[in-house]
């Protein structure tokens, strides 16, 4: 999926001066997208839907997210989320964010970068095991 | 910064007189251990600092991999059994 125009409801930690994103789809398959600021030229992050590599990843949305983000009924099974890659050397290397998901509603175009409870949750887990 | 004295059960109010406002409580202190309860909003989000330098850190660490690290990760998916 290609979206021209994503506002977040908040800055991503590190970043906060980036509040408008794209995303953009990176390979033939449809795994790979960028996700690219555009308030700031070259800034991108790679994500990739979580269930090619983690089947059974789900998230309880709280509702402040959800409010944030305009999801409600119509709108809730067309949410995306997007789990944040750091390319390594290798695929060994490569890991992904499975504490902080991006959650992108595509109805309102408005996403945020969601820190989850769970602790267990790790900001680097291997992309593929 | 503000540097204020509290006891056990003694709280400290932020943003007081709004509905807003965000109520610090001190419930335990134990040692070098200092537990505290925080009555906020659902609109204010409460984190942890470490985690929140933690998930900088890691954004920074994922932000603009070059294009050829992008290219080898797609070809290396692509390649996958």
């Amino acid at each position: 999926m290609d979206l021209p125009v994503i506002e977040l409801a908040h800055p991503m930690p590190g970043f906060p001066d980036d509040a408008r994103f794209a995303l953009v789809r990176l390979d033939d398959d449809g795994v790979l997208h960028g996700f690219r600021s555009l308030d700031s030229q070259d800034l991108q992050f790679v994500v990739v839907p979580p269930a090619p590599f983690y089947p059974d990843y789900a998230l309880d949305l709280d509702d402040e997210t959800a409010t944030e983000l305009g999801i409600d009924e119509s709108s809730a099974d067309e949410v995306l989320v997007l789990l944040v890659v750091r390319a390594g050397a290798t695929l060994a290397d490569t890991t992904v964010n499975l504490r902080a998901p991006l959650v992108v509603n595509p109805v309102t175009r408005r996403a945020s970068q969601v820190i989850l409870d769970d602790a267990d949750l790790p900001l680097a887990a291997p992309l593929v095991a | 910064m503000l540097v204020l004295s509290r006891r056990i059960g003694e709280s400290v109010v932020i943003g007081g007189g709004s509905p807003e406002a965000v109520t610090i409580t001190v419930l335990e202190v134990r040692g070098d251990v200092v537990r505290i309860g925080i009555d906020a909003p659902r609109s204010v989000a409460v984190h942890r600092a470490e985690l929140l330098a933690e998930l900088a850190d890691a954004n920074a660490d994922a932000a603009s991999p070059p294009d050829t690290a992008v290219a080898s990760l797609s070809e290396a998916l692509r390649s996958r059994p």
